[in-house]
């Protein structure tokens, strides 16, 4: 095979190459006019699509900026404004109620403010205070859990020290 | 193996660029007219179409029926003119219309698969039986690569400089690519 005729016709002429571009060339392109028709037209570049996407964008973000800084708003308001709790008997907590009336006497102007801050705290330690059922049921649970460990220490004692019966024995032999 | 290979291919590269002077030529008239059609004027697009009809011809013959071949260039032209605008390189005109006809080719198949009894009526039409399309079908039987090349050479005439600087593929590729092509199809013709 001549490989500088199949590369670019040039030197002697492969036969066999020459062969198969005659068969071929049957099938070879025909000119032919483009028909353009005359209402087609170039689709135009967009050249502010870019432009576009990062003002967008931007818009995006400044929304979402002015959306969370509402909300953080909204929950601080109601932080702020927590409707009264209804006060739990005030003979459980004694040290509360001399503060209020300390407060009260010192600085009428300041009371409300006090009194807010300790409505929060004595809703606290009013949800943290266990009832009289869950003392008595934990103070079986503890004494159940003793007597299991006593019961535990007991066969340990016994699993770890010789037998009586062994010794005797021993002696008996001996 | 490889590095022979490679080697094989940076000599044949070395080569092919005596021929790169009329290569940049054609290119600089692709260019200008690229520009003339952005710029409003048709006639250079007609003139874009006698340049590179040809190769558009060859590509899609080397993947469907020739019956298709002619109503496609037509589309594939038509579908340039329209998307001129998205080339960014002008130079690189070639390149972009064949990697259309390539990608048009694969829709037509895509297509003929949803409808395979007109695709069966279509080779039947095709088919007539001469010697032309009976080696057509050997070369449309071997690897993409090489019947594309071996089409474009052997059908449109086009030498391997021309079809490297049509089709944007390296002078190194297009030498390789019609040598083990030319052997495959020896081999096959018997």
């Amino acid at each position: 095979m001549n490989e500088e005729y199949l590369w670019d016709k040039s030197g002697d002429p492969d036969p066999e190459i020459q062969e198969l571009e005659e068969i071929l060339g049957a099938l070879r392109y025909q000119p032919k006019r483009l028909d353009l028709p005359d209402d087609i037209q170039q689709t135009r570049r967009r050249r502010n699509v870019p432009l576009l996407a990062i003002a967008a964008t931007l818009i995006m973000a400044i929304l979402a900026g002015l959306f969370w800084l509402s909300h953080r708003q909204n929950q601080r308001q109601t932080l702020t404004e927590v409707p009264p709790v209804p006060v739990a008997p005030v003979t459980t907590i004694p040290e509360v109620k001399t503060s209020i009336q300390v407060a009260k006497a010192v600085n009428p102007t300041r009371q409300q403010e006090i009194v807010a801050t300790n409505r929060l705290r004595r809703t606290v330690s009013k949800t943290a205070a266990p009832s009289k059922e869950a003392v008595l049921a934990k103070e079986q649970l503890m004494t159940a859990l003793r007597l299991a460990s006593e019961k535990l220490n007991l066969a340990q004692r016994k699993t770890q020290s010789p037998s009586l019966n062994q010794i005797r024995n021993q002696h008996k032999i001996g | 193996m490889f590095e022979l290979e490679a080697t094989a291919e940076m000599l044949l590269m070395s080569q092919a660029k005596a021929s790169t002077d009329t290569q940049h030529q054609e290119t600089r008239i692709e260019v200008v007219l690229v520009k003339a059609v952005l710029s409003g004027d048709r006639d250079s697009f007609g003139r874009l179409y006698d340049l590179f009809a040809p190769m558009v011809h060859g590509i899609l013959l080397a993947r469907v029926p020739r019956s298709e071949v002619d109503d496609l260039v037509q589309d594939i032209f038509l579908h340039a003119f329209k998307k001129l605008h998205t080339l960014r390189d002008f130079g690189a005109f070639g390149p972009w219309i064949a990697m259309i006809a390539r990608n048009r080719a694969m829709d037509f198949h895509r297509r003929a698969k949803e409808t395979v009894e007109v695709t069966e009526d279509l080779r039947s039409t095709d088919s007539s039986g001469s010697r032309a399309k009976e080696i057509l079908e050997l070369i449309r039987g071997l690897p993409e690569a090489y019947r594309e090349t071996l089409v474009l050479r052997l059908v449109e005439g086009m030498t391997g400089p021309e079809i490297a600087e049509r089709t944007g593929l390296t002078p190194a590729s297009v030498r390789v690519n019609l040598h083990r092509g030319m052997k495959q199809l020896r081999e096959k013709l018997g």
